[in-house]
Parts: structure tokens; C-alpha cells; sequence
């Protein structure tokens, strides 16, 4: 059983034909008469400019080029990944004291972030910038933050559940992983 | 094996640790091993419904499994505890792929169970840390 990222799924692979059917190009072909051995020499060279990565997956010169690249259904979870983590980037900056306790929960969410991001094809992710959010203002009260963490951590294990119960078949195992890993997350905050 | 069949061998298997288990701990530790064995035997139940609508043949259970080391004590009932909640949830997490729909729930209800119960073991056992980042994942 591999734990392998796919290829990145065919909406996202490099199409180059378009050029081909531009208008531009067109107009240039009837005036200019450039020949088809000419035009062909173009794509090969526009060809060989394309990363190798980009060659493997199959389909690639037969796509529509007007479909739109579908959007990513990891991305929400990578996003979701990356607003828990900032969450307790803030209350560890305000409650120091709390390190020991959450840093092990915040590192997790941060190897979701990456191992979301590496399925899905894109960069790694960095940390989204943190909003001050009502919790670093408090810094008094400890019960409400770790309170509000359990909340955010309940309702991104029912993302991560939904996203599961829906995914593909190989990405099946990694998203039941993560929800798996928030429920004991609020576990540990109980 | 299917994915819910192996599911099912580690349910089966789960069952028959926390007997040697639970007569190792005390008070509340106890009740949870109490409670554990009972969740496991309501997942098997349901495992065993699920195999036979699907028209396969649930492996049955084993008249003793071996345990991966003796427990002698409480450390060793804890640690085997931990030990059992990770393996059923490694089988749990493997069902994932080759189910969808209502078995897939089913498997992921079993993975997040056990994670759960992973982690109070940890916590009870003075195990750290309590969590880890891909319950069910193979190292």
C-alpha cells in the first residue's frame, strides 16, 4: 500500500496547444505563409521547454483547452490545516507556559499542511499570515482558549470526516488520518 | 483478506487483549478497559453484519491470539492497551481504500475510535506524547 502523491490530476497539467489556435497566430500563418514544417519546429521547441515533470501524465495533448482547471478539493483542508496551526501559534505566543502542551498539536497540523500540499500537487505552505484573533487579546484566560482550540479542532474533524467519506480512493487513508488526529486532539484539550 | 475482513481479524484480536488486560488495572483504568472491550465488540458486531450482506465469509474468531509480549503488570496491561488501539486502527485506516459509502463510514468511525482510545492509554500509561500525526499510518 503506497502512500504516494498521484499525478497532479489533469486540470492542472501544462496544456500547450493553445497557442496554436490563437488568432494572433492565425493571422500571422495567412499573411506571413509560414509553412507547417515551421510551425510544428515551434512546438517542439515550446515542447522542450516544458519542465519533464510535466510530460508524464498521458492526455495532455488532448485536452479541451477552454475546460477550466477544476478546482483542487485539498485546498480547503490545506487552508483549514494552516488556520488550526495559526491558532495555536497564537495562543502558545501568549501562554508560553502552554508550549509542552500544544506544540505537539500544532506541529501536526503543520505535517498535515505539508502532506495535503504534496498530494494535491502544490508548493508547500507556508504559515498563513496569523489574525490577531479575540484569544491573543485575552491572554488571562487560559479555559477559553484551550476552549475556542477544542471547537476549531471539533469542527476541522468534521471537515476532514466529510472530505473522507467523499475522497478518491487513494487520498482515502490520508484524510481519515487527519480527522482521526484532530479527534484526539480534542481529547487532549478536554 | 478485503479491507473490512482484516478490519475484522484485528476486532477479533482486540477483543481477546483486553481480557488480559483488564484484570491487570484497577478503578478507572479498569472501567476503560471495560469500556474499550465492549466498543470493540460493537464494531466486530457490526463488521460481521456488513461482511455477510456483502456475501463474504468473515474470518471467525481464533480460539487464542498470541500477545506481542506477557502482561504481567499493570505497565505491561497500559502498554499493550496502546499497543492494540494502534494495530486495529492501522486496520481501520487500510479499509478506507477499498470502501466507499456506508463502509467507509463504518471504517473511519473504527479509526477514529481508536486513535481516541490510543491516546487515553498514552495518557494513562505517562506515555509522551499523547498524540501522533497520522494515527493508523505504518512508521
Amino acid at each position: 500500500m503506497s502512500d504516494h502523491p498521484p499525478l497532479p490530476p489533469r486540470g492542472r497539467r501544462i496544456v500547450f496547444t493553445s497557442p496554436v489556435r490563437s488568432r494572433k497566430l492565425t493571422s500571422t500563418w495567412s499573411r506571413r505563409k509560414i509553412d507547417r514544417r515551421h510551425l510544428l519546429r515551434g512546438a517542439v521547441v515550446t515542447a522542450m521547454a516544458v519542465p519533464a515533470a510535466a510530460l508524464t501524465g498521458c492526455g495532455l495533448l488532448t485536452r479541451e483547452p477552454d475546460t477550466p482547471p477544476s478546482p483542487d478539493p485539498l485546498a480547503p483542508l490545506i487552508a483549514g490545516a494552516l488556520d488550526l496551526a495559526a491558532r495555536y501559534e497564537a495562543v502558545i505566543a501568549a501562554h508560553p507556559e502552554l508550549t509542552s502542551r500544544l506544540e505537539p498539536l500544532l506541529r501536526a497540523h503543520r505535517e498535515h499542511a505539508a502532506e495535503l500540499a504534496r498530494w494535491s500537487g502544490t508548493a508547500t505552505p507556508t504559515a498563513s499570515p496569523v489574525t490577531p484573533s479575540p484569544a491573543a487579546s485575552t491572554p488571562g484566560d487560559v479555559r477559553t482558549l484551550l476552549a475556542e482550540l477544542r471547537e476549531a479542532e471539533r469542527a476541522g474533524q468534521q471537515a476532514a470526516v466529510e472530505a473522507c467519506r467523499a475522497a478518491p480512493a487513494h487520498q482515502a487513508a490520508l484524510l481519515g488520518s487527519i480527522a482521526a488526529a484532530r479527534a484526539t486532539h480534542v481529547e487532549v484539550l478536554a | 483478506m478485503t479491507g473490512l475482513a482484516t478490519a475484522l481479524a484485528a476486532e477479533h484480536a482486540a477483543i481477546f487483549a483486553y481480557g488480559a488486560i483488564g484484570v491487570r488495572l484497577t478503578g478507572a483504568e479498569q472501567q476503560e478497559a471495560r469500556a474499550a472491550e465492549e466498543a470493540h465488540r460493537a464494531r466486530r458486531d457490526a463488521l460481521v453484519v456488513a461482511l455477510a450482506t456483502d456475501g463474504d465469509s468473515p474470518p471467525p474468531t481464533e480460539p487464542g491470539y498470541a500477545l506481542p509480549f506477557p502482561v504481567t503488570d499493570r505497565a505491561s496491561a497500559l502498554r499493550l492497551a496502546v499497543h492494540i488501539e494502534e494495530r486495529t486502527a492501522a486496520a481501520w485506516r487500510a479499509a478506507l481504500r477499498e470502501t466507499t459509502g456506508d463502509q467507509r463510514a463504518q471504517a473511519l468511525d473504527g479509526l477514529i475510535d481508536c486513535a481516541v482510545r490510543a491516546t487515553r492509554w498514552r495518557r494513562f500509561a505517562g506515555l509522551t506524547p499523547v498524540t501522533v500525526p497520522f494515527p493508523g499510518r505504518p512508521d
